[in-house]
């Protein structure tokens, strides 16, 4: 946009002039003179400069002329200034300002686009926006500058130390008798420049902290609502709703749409995750995309949207590409996914992940239910066998009322235990049902019936045992009961209105009415004689 | 559904995880027994309720800011499942 005034005047106007001197001591490239423009071509280019990349030529590691084929000025014309008579007449001789005007000349015509590769060092970014800095190899050393201009189109950074070739023509500043490369691209060796620049980032954000472990944060457990930053004609968000769908899961999920490579990818997608971030309900978010070259998934490698990443109020998940294709916005996000449908898994999983603690919480708080009533149960049963049956009268009355109590509060619990457990057996039934078998994937067919089926079985063997139980359990109250107790063959003796229990003989004197009650029905006794030495016999 | 005693999933869940430690480790009173394990209950029901609670939905976030829903090349195709 601001491209096209971003035009070479602007080197120009940075640049010294023969007037005003650099301060800075530093080598400037100066226009070339009106007099000794070049035949064939400006030494500057004609037009801003475009982005890169240009092929490397086969020969790098020395300076190669634009045009090997062409003469060198005109060496031989005898008009021109003599070069090889330094101590001749003044007249004759030539002023330091003609020979270096002729020097600016032949550097500049020869040399107006030559690469060269070396080591860069001294790098200085000037506040005008120009970077300074010495190109060097074991035996030669030339200063160079990159204007603001093209700077802007390298992806990397220029550092000192790194190995590049550059693109560039010779410029001569004439107050200094200085030449210098003017680059209009620098192309790092070894590394691509994208991968130098992913490089540079990485270090650069993790210098920071944002890769830090302590920052990831967890997924919410029941995602209300699931953002997804991708693009609408993508793969990937095909992958996530097909996985989503084939899992039926209940997900709500809200799409904003970016362009997910090319220009200004990055900006769109660094924004939907802003804006998705704060919708209501969403509380994580998938951005991501499907596979593509280095350079399809180079918006996932800018800042603007690892920046994005941290920012954003909710976790996210990066799903780019394919398992290995690794970038930058995995290394700030929360979680990272190897594949857009692998992150869809992992936000439903964290769904399952709940039922199934749920279940066994349950499943627990059941078992310890049951558990405790049995261990009270067994208590009473202890109590009641023990000391038995001599002071049972006496408590017959207080047993009664206490086993009452606890055999409605077991029979209580009994209904609530069977009812919820036919209720999770519905339920998993329900569920079972739901699948469509033939539809999953093998695995998770595999796992329907190795794990659910499982589990199905195991509760309605559950369910026999609990209703076994409280059969057991009701048997044992009834054998508790103060009426079973008669129906072993024990009576009960009161006096004759029924106020008194008669426990001892010497209560009761030769002609008095006693009554016998037995587990069915009572007898009106009267009293013969009293027996003072018999020793009571339990028998069974 | 909505149960004033009961404030989030995570709350409930939270909730039944310490009444499941409590019934198993204490020795409480039947009465408390059976209370923790009716206040369990409710709790699990409310959780699975929850889980199977969301519908499903799915909405453009436009520029703009506001939501809509999906066309129908977004909406999962039942076939494809």
């Amino acid at each position: 946009m601001g491209d096209l005034f971003d035009l070479p005047f602007e080197e120009e106007q940075d640049q010294p002039t023969a007037q005003e001197p650099p301060t800075d001591g530093r080598l400037r490239a100066t226009p070339a003179p009106p007099h000794s423009s070049p035949p064939q071509a400006s030494p500057r280019p004609a037009s801003p400069p475009s982005v890169p990349p240009l092929p490397v030529p086969e020969r790098v590691g020395e300076v190669v002329p634009a045009a090997l084929a062409r003469p060198i000025a005109a060496p031989h014309e005898r008009d021109r200034a003599p070069r090889r008579r330094p101590g001749a007449s003044s007249g004759r001789a030539l002023t330091v300002g003609q020979l270096t005007a002729q020097i600016r000349h032949l550097l500049e015509s020869e040399l107006f686009e030559v690469w060269v590769e070396g080591e860069l060092s001294n790098c200085r970014l000037w506040n005008t926006g120009h970077l300074y800095f010495t190109l060097k190899d074991s035996s030669a050393q030339i200063k160079g500058v990159i204007f603001r201009s093209s700077l802007r189109y390298l992806r990397f950074k220029p550092e000192d130390g790194l190995k590049v070739v550059a693109r560039g023509r010779v410029s001569v500043y004439d107050p200094k008798g200085e030449y210098q490369l003017v680059c209009e691209h620098l192309e790092p060796q070894g590394l691509g420049a994208l991968q130098l620049a992913f490089e540079q980032l990485k270090a650069r954000l993790q210098e920071e902290g944002l890769f830090d472990p302590a920052r990831k944060r967890p997924l919410p457990a029941l995602p209300r609502k699931i953002g997804l930053v991708t693009s609408t004609d993508g793969a990937a968000i095909r992958d996530i709703l097909k996985v989503l769908a084939r899992r039926h899961s209940t997900a709500h999920i809200v799409i904003r749409p970016a362009r997910v490579q090319g220009e200004g990818a990055s900006v769109e997608i660094a924004r939907g995750l802003k804006a998705l971030g704060h919708v209501p309900g969403v509380d994580v978010i998938i951005v991501g995309r499907g596979g593509g070259s280095i350079e399809d998934l180079w918006s996932f490698n800018e800042e603007i949207v690892a920046r994005a990443i941290t920012l954003c109020p909710v976790p996210v998940i990066s799903a780019v590409g394919h398992e290995t294709d690794v970038t930058i916005a995995d290394f700030v996000a929360d979680l990272r996914a190897p594949t857009p449908s692998a992150a869809a898994e992992m936000v439903i999983a964290a769904k399952d992940e709940f039922r199934a603690r749920i279940d066994r919480l349950a499943d627990r708080l059941r078992t310890s239910a049951v558990g405790r009533l049995r261990t009270l149960g067994r208590r009473l049963q202890l109590l009641t066998s023990r000391p038995a049956l001599a002071g049972l009268p006496s408590r017959v009355a207080n047993r009664g009322r206490h086993v009452a109590e606890l055999s409605h509060a077991l029979a209580h619990t009994g209904r609530l235990t069977l009812q919820s457990r036919e209720r999770h057996v519905r339920s998993l039934e329900r569920r079972l049902r739901a699948c469509d078998l033939r539809q999953r994937l093998a695995h998770v067919r595999t796992r329907l019936v190795g794990v659910d089926g499982r589990g199905a079985a195991a509760l309605t063997r559950r369910l026999h045992r609990a209703t076994t139980q409280l059969r057991e359990c009701a048997g044992r109250l009834e054998s508790l009961s103060p009426l079973a107790v008669l129906g072993r063959g024990y009576a009960v003796c009161w006096n004759a209105d029924r106020t008194r229990i008669i426990r001892a003989a010497t209560q009761a004197t030769p002609g008095d009415r006693v009554r016998v009650t037995l587990a069915e029905g009572e007898l009106d006794c009267d009293v013969r004689d009293t027996i003072l030495d018999s020793a009571p016999r339990v028998q069974s | 559904m909505a149960d004033p005693s009961i404030r989030d999933f995570e709350a409930a869940i939270a909730e039944l995880d310490g009444i499941v430690k409590k019934l198993e480790e204490g020795d409480l009173s039947l009465e408390q027994s059976l209370a923790l394990y009716e206040r369990g209950v409710q709790l699990s029901r409310f959780c699975h309720a929850k889980l199977e609670d969301a519908e499903r939905r799915i909405e453009i976030l436009t520029d703009r800011g506001e939501l809509k829903p999906a066309p129908a090349s977004l909406q999962p195709d039942d076939t494809d499942r």
